[in-house]
């Protein structure tokens, strides 16, 4: 892994803002943290982000809506789909989109590293 | 005796057809009261100086409340109600011993000591009374006539004391049934909102999912911080914590849900929407008149059929009614009107629309009301939509919610395309639920 390469956590659900962070940190990684895809498109973390690790069902802008207009914003940034929703047709839909990986929650240690590691390739 | 009740062949008082009119009103749901109003003036045309009584039992036993005395008036305000007791004159003491008293001069019955004054205004001299029994032989109050003369009854007299307090009882028992069949099928509607367990797994799975990631992110973190050098003793006591506290949320949500139980398969049939929304409205009528919500419903008489599960799309036709009243409730400075509206929809799809004059919805809310566990009632599971959007879907339908763009208040719709258009779509539907 590069050095403290920047990922960015994009989630409504308060204990995986939590949760998630730390284990980052803990692989090496800086973090910044967000409660809305809004909140995100606000911030001036987008450029810096190497890594996405977005929520797909939120209130609001959604994590594909936000991948969408990440994409006509022309920012090339990997994202990292997670979700606590099993929907057979959403994962493939969104790797065809673009995205490194679709993680379900609840999803192992092994399988958040490979997939960061993917993106972090991309970027 | 020109007073007596003369028992006449077949169209005497409670035998034959009167008997049968009386009944009819019971079983048409007339309210109590003026059954029992009716079944009074009955027996009071029967002769002049005849009054008739009916007396209801209260819950604990202990009083009998004036039911019904057409021919006295004001008497039941006056009288109000009478003690259980051995000197409870007539009724309360026909009540008392559970068998007929038949006074025939209150002046000098002792057991009359205590309500005399009351019935004095009124001129009252004899009072007959005859506790009025449930088919199990309860006492359920008491059926009593009374004459401004002494006077003790005949046996056509004692015949049709006899035979009203049988209908009085039939009347009363039916009530009560119905009462008890009211609540009987508000809890299964409440039950009934959370049957669809398939419906339900997308749910369940999502809300125990976001703790169970919690669980083992943090649990992964806890032992990475244990295994580094030198241990982040304090990091994993917190990361520990929260293991604990996300676990708990996992189990509170299951908890939550343990209420649940396996429905049978959908039954997949042509459904007359209209008659499935009449029938449902006949269900919440009373739950609604208790919430002093006015229903007004404009069912389209050219609706065709859908193909679906009947008891799965009353459900979310109640469910929709459950909403629309429930938003109602702190409305105070307007009626608080519900309109259900079924109208043909394009491209051959069948419409159902409910319409409330509440808070509305919330702009924000509006993208979240169909989640899962999203509620905004303090006493809600807020599975209600959520399972309903998942019934109509299963029908191949749409349903979605908008804000009352003439006034406040929310409208909720689904759309299912109409049987003709889904033969093939029929065995779809068997096979996916």
């Amino acid at each position: 892994m590069v050095m403290h390469p920047l990922v960015s956590v994009v989630d409504d659900d308060q204990s995986v803002r939590e949760s998630l962070p730390d284990l980052l940190r803990e692989f090496g990684l800086s973090v910044a943290v967000f409660s809305s895809a809004e909140e995100f498109l606000a911030s001036d973390s987008i450029g810096q982000t190497q890594c996405l690790i977005l929520d797909i069902a939120m209130p609001g802008m959604s994590g594909p809506d936000l991948q969408r207009e990440l994409i006509l914003r022309r920012q090339k940034v990997p994202v990292v789909f997670i979700t606590a929703l099993k929907d057979e047709t959403v994962g493939p839909r969104l790797l065809k989109q673009g995205a490194v990986a679709c993680l379900l929650k609840p999803f192992s240690e092994t399988a958040l590293i490979d997939a960061i590691n993917v993106a972090l390739r991309m970027k | 005796m020109a007073n007596e009740i003369t028992r006449q062949n077949n169209s005497g008082l409670f035998s034959g057809e009167s008997v049968l009119d009386i009944l009819k009103l019971i079983f048409a749901g007339a309210p109590l009261s003026e059954i029992l109003t009716i079944i009074a003036r009955l027996v009071e045309a029967q002769g002049n100086g005849i009054f008739c009584t009916i007396w209801l039992l209260n819950e604990d036993g202990r009083y009998l409340h004036c039911a019904a005395a057409p021919g006295l008036p004001g008497f039941a305000a006056h009288v109000d109600r009478m003690s259980v007791g051995p000197k409870g004159a007539s009724c309360g003491t026909a009540v008392y011993r559970k068998e007929p008293v038949y006074v025939t001069d209150i002046l000098s019955d002792s057991i009359w000591d205590d309500y005399r004054h009351l019935v004095s205004p009124y001129g009252i001299r004899a009072a007959w009374a005859r506790p009025v029994l449930s088919s199990e032989g309860k006492v359920l109050g008491t059926f009593a006539i009374l004459y401004r003369e002494v006077r003790s009854p005949g046996t056509a007299d004692l015949q049709l004391i006899e035979n009203a307090s049988h209908i009085v009882g039939i009347a009363i028992e039916r009530q009560m049934k119905e009462e008890a069949l009211a609540k009987a099928r508000s809890d299964l509607a409440h039950v009934g909102r959370v049957t669809s367990l398939g419906a339900l797994t997308a749910s369940i799975a999502h809300e125990v999912n976001q703790p169970l990631s919690g669980i083992i992110t943090n649990a992964s973190t806890c032992l990475r911080m244990l295994a580094a050098d030198p241990p982040n003793v304090e990091g994993a006591i917190e990361t520990a914590r929260r293991t604990i506290r996300d676990a708990n949320r996992a189990s509170d949500v299951i908890t939550r849900l343990r209420a649940l139980f396996v429905k049978k398969d959908a039954a997949i049939e042509a459904v007359d929407l209209n008659e499935a929304t009449r029938e449902v409205i006949a269900l919440s009528s009373c739950d609604l008149q208790r919430s002093r919500v006015t229903l007004r419903s404009e069912l389209a008489d050219d609706l065709p059929p859908v193909a679906g599960d009947r008891v799965q799309l009353q459900q979310v036709i109640l469910n929709l009614l459950r909403n629309a009243s429930d938003a109602m409730r702190s409305v105070e400075d307007r009626p608080r009107r519900l309109v259900i509206r079924t109208q043909r929809d394009e491209d051959d799809s069948v419409r159902l629309t409910v319409t409330d004059a509440g808070a509305g919805i919330e702009p924000q809310a509006l993208d979240r009301l169909f989640d899962a566990f999203y509620t905004t009632k303090s006493d809600g599971m807020g599975i209600g939509l959520s399972v309903s959007r998942s019934i109509i879907e299963q029908h191949r339908g749409r349903l979605w919610a908008a804000a009352n763009d003439d006034g406040p208040g929310a409208t909720f719709s689904f759309s299912i395309p109409s049987a003709s258009e889904r033969i093939t779509g029929a065995q779809h539907l068997t096979r996916s639920m």
